[in-house]
């Protein structure tokens, strides 16, 4: 299980993240949601190590993951919210890498590596630099070298971002999958309908702050609303949509 | 005075359309690629650090010529062949340098695409950019030695005056000639080749036009006397050698000229003019053409199957890093220039080496093989340590920071198997060739051996506290200074491998004195893997440099009322 206590970060003085505390449960999909800016994407590369906490604990299976890093990296499995690669490897390049620098044994791992490829319609561009991958073609790299080591704990950030509607729909299930055996998988998307679809439960995040943590059945009767967009436009949106969008509407105009 | 010219040259760039003098300002910032420095890139300075170079060479030279005139006759000959080769090596380095910053990119094509921007006005701006770097360049390297040429040589105010606007209008020519060339190279190769062609070819003309500007300031000969200028056997080296036309060029437009050398002095003339119309025609024509072609081209270029043949270099780790080490210096354009910067002296070194093994009869053992093969050795291994450190792309390195499963000793071991390949290794062989020429053999592998071991230490002196992975820290710029640190090192190497080199020449012949030589590098380069060994056991690595913090004191006091106060 994936535990945050009390978890802050702040950027010079401001915070980004403010007393975050949440469980990511084995076996379940948890969504992370969040208007731009609500501190998604810097709590999950607080959970990823890549940054450092202000305040609070991160725990994995009930041990401080700072407690052992490294056999901590090695359950974990993250697809950031941007796809930067190297990209004057290829794609089958940038993989064996990943897979050398996990330490798998190296004909499994390349036997392995051809497999996803082709599963993720990327076989016949694997020698390709990633400089020419499309966004989805980078976005499904990124996934591959995720989940080539099988962790334990899956972190998504935003993984349907540039992937076509048939990769987008394989992802959903695969991400079902991955809870049904037993993994931990936290993902954050602005993709509502996907989330409400195949999350277990949902953990919505305003202005660094948690403003609620439950399963989307029990959020909709306890806020009396219909779907998870209307619970979260009125949780975490404050603006009148209609009202701004005419707004930017008169201000181009004028 | 900075005021005034600051304020002339501003009244003189508003006239300019505003178009143009944003594309200028961003094209001129391009020069050098942003992507190899950290967020707080301060490219000014660079430029500054570059131009403080060629001044400082100037002031060098101008003051030399001034407290040690040469006698007049065929020194001063000399003296401007070697002067106008000088200012050739500059703008060619530069040249090189700003290979592709001429020429229309993707990046151009699609930013500016949809912009309502004249092509002219891009094909402008970026020629005014590479002129602005040139141009800074070409003052900054003439101005003192130019003067003090004029002063020396001129005789008399209006012979100063004739000589000091002759040899600048020649340096010019010579300059615009050079870049003109480069230029009319890639020009005419992006028209007549198809894309994915050209781009491949263009980095190894790149890598060719590097040696060969080394090549040309390193090898070339001088030719002092007129007799010697007027040999028949040297006249093709005379028809084909851009530093004798310009030279010829200079001595004519300075009425020094004798008539039987003319002929040198067309070849100027119309070699300037033949590079020119070829650089601008073909520019424009790529301009035209393909930039729309650029756009047009598929993203997607398939690549050759590698993973077949990829040897296993040690651990998994120590595989994955030197792979990442020799496809970063393969395919990063950057990367590949800076390691060429020292490369090419290895590569100037070798080929003079190797002019002599041709031509020349074998040579006992001495400074002539031990003093340029430790040099080759030294650029070879600190050039790699310095391209190691410019990133290839800071935002991937996260990926590397995920996957960081093994202790930082692991990784400096791998770090070392890259330098050793790619530094030792290449230099051993070459070493081992031109060793051949010397005798006795024994001997001349005795030192191979040797540079083996030196090579070693110079690998374990660049590790020290390098706790990061080759090309994935940033740069922080301003840190190094290049003049000092660059200069003063070549220097004292330069010292040391001669002083070494007599010392080892007498090592050779004498057994016991070898064994002992060989004994103690080998002491040193093994305390030296331990001292990294033992840091490397506790280091943390680290992929961002960062400013140290400077904590400065306002010298303010408060006192407590009382004090301030006093009662009177």
């Amino acid at each position: 299980m994936l535990e945050l206590r009390r978890v802050s970060r702040h950027f010079s003085g401001i915070p980004a993240v403010d007393d975050v505390s949440f469980c990511a449960r084995p076996g379940q999909v948890t969504g992370y949601l969040g208007p731009n800016g609500s501190g998604k994407s810097t709590t999950i590369k607080m959970i990823t190590g890549l940054i450092e906490m202000t305040a609070g604990q991160i725990l994995f299976n009930g041990n401080l993951i700072d407690d052992d890093i490294v056999s901590y990296k090695r359950r974990m499995g993250y697809v950031p919210e941007e796809p930067h690669l190297y990209n004057h490897l290829s794609g089958a390049e940038y993989l064996t890498m990943v897979a050398d620098l996990r330490g798998l044994p190296a004909r499994p791992a390349s036997e392995r590596i051809d497999g996803m490829l082709r599963l993720l319609s990327l076989y016949d561009d694997r020698h390709a630099g990633i400089a020419g991958y499309s966004k989805g073609m980078r976005q499904k790299i990124l996934i591959a070298a995720a989940l080539m080591h099988n962790p334990d704990l899956v972190l998504l950030d935003e993984p349907f971002s540039g992937l076509d509607v048939g990769s987008a729909l394989v992802l959903r299930s695969l991400i079902s999958e991955l809870a049904a055996r037993g993994k931990v998988v936290l993902f954050s998307s602005h993709e509502l309908d996907t989330v409400e679809r195949i999350s277990d439960r949902v953990v919505i995040l305003h202005r660094g702050k948690v403003v609620a943590d439950d399963s989307i059945e029990r959020l909709r009767s306890l806020m009396e609303l219909p779907t998870l967009e209307a619970i979260f436009s009125q949780l975490a949106v404050e603006h009148d949509t209609d009202s701004m969008a005419r707004q930017l509407a008169d201000l181009i105009r004028a | 005075m900075r005021e005034l010219i600051g304020r002339w040259l501003h009244t003189r760039a508003q006239r300019l359309p505003l178009d143009f003098r944003v594309l200028h300002r961003q094209f001129l910032l391009r020069v050098v690629d942003l992507e190899a420095l950290s967020i707080e890139a301060d490219i000014p300075s660079y430029l500054g650090q570059f131009a403080g170079v060629l001044i400082m060479i100037s002031l060098m030279h101008g003051f030399g010529l001034m407290v040690f005139p040469p006698p007049p006759g065929p020194e001063t000959w000399v003296y401007e062949q070697a002067r106008i080769a000088d200012i050739q090596l500059v703008i060619g380095l530069c040249a090189v340098l700003m290979w592709d910053s001429t020429f229309p990119d993707k990046r151009d094509a699609m930013v500016l695409g949809p912009l309502p921007v004249l092509p002219r006005t891009i094909l402008l701006a970026k020629l005014a950019a590479s002129s602005s770097v040139l141009g800074i360049a070409l003052i900054a390297l003439n101005f003192a030695s130019g003067a003090a040429m004029s002063i020396v040589f001129g005789g008399g105010s209006n012979g100063m005056i004739r000589f000091f606007l002759g040899w600048s209008f020649t340096l010019l020519a010579a300059s615009a000639f050079l870049y003109g060339a480069v230029l009319a190279i890639q020009g005419l190769g992006a028209l007549l080749l198809p894309r994915k062609l050209f781009l491949r070819a263009s980095a190894i003309l790149q890598l060719a036009a590097f040696g060969g500007v080394l090549a040309g300031r390193f090898l070339h000969p001088w030719l002092a006397t007129f007799s010697e200028l007027t040999n028949p056997a040297h006249r093709t080296l005379l028809a084909w050698s851009p530093t004798f036309w310009f030279f010829a060029l200079f001595n004519h437009i300075n009425g020094t000229l004798p008539r039987e050398l003319q002929w040198i002095a067309n070849r100027a003339w119309i070699a300037l003019a033949i590079v020119l119309t070829a650089s601008l025609s073909s520019l424009a024509l790529c301009y035209l053409r393909t930039m729309k072609n650029t756009v047009e081209q598929p993203d997607l270029e398939p690549g050759a199957s590698s993973l077949a043949w990829l040897p296993r270099l040690g651990s998994s780790l120590q595989s994955a890093i030197t792979l990442f080490c020799f496809r970063s210096i393969m395919r990063s354009r950057q990367h590949r220039v800076a390691l060429a910067f020292y490369w090419s002296i290895v590569f100037a070194i070798a080929l003079s080496m190797a002019r002599k093994m041709i031509t020349e009869p074998p040579h006992r053992v001495s400074n002539g093989l031990i003093m340029p093969t430790i040099l080759m050795m030294g650029f070879a291994v600190v050039g790699l340590r310095g391209v190691f450190s410019l990133p290839i792309s800071l935002k991937a390195n996260w990926m590397l920071r995920i996957t960081q499963l093994r202790p930082t000793s692991d990784y400096t071991a791998a770090t070392r198997r890259s330098l050793q390949l790619f530094g030792v290794l290449p230099i051993l062989i070459v070493a081992a060739v031109l060793a051949y020429h010397f005798r006795p053999l024994s001997h001349a592998y005795q030192h191979v051996a040797f540079l083996a071991v030196f090579g070693c230490i110079l690998v374990e002196l660049s590790l020290i506290h390098f706790d990061k992975v080759p090309f994935t820290c940033s740069f922080m710029p301003g840190k190094t200074n290049i003049q000092v640190i660059f200069w003063g090192a070549a220097f004292v190497c330069i010292i040391l491998a001669l002083l070494f080199g007599a010392y080892e020449s007498q090592a050779l012949a004498q057994p016991r004195q070898y064994a002992i030589l060989l004994a103690w590098s080998l002491a040193a380069a093994v305390g030296l893997w331990i001292f990294n060994r033992i840091h490397a056991r506790t280091a943390v690595l680290y992929y961002e440099e960062v400013l140290p913090e400077i904590i400065i004191k306002l010298g303010l006091t408060i006192l407590p009322p009382a004090q301030a106060q006093p009662k009177p």
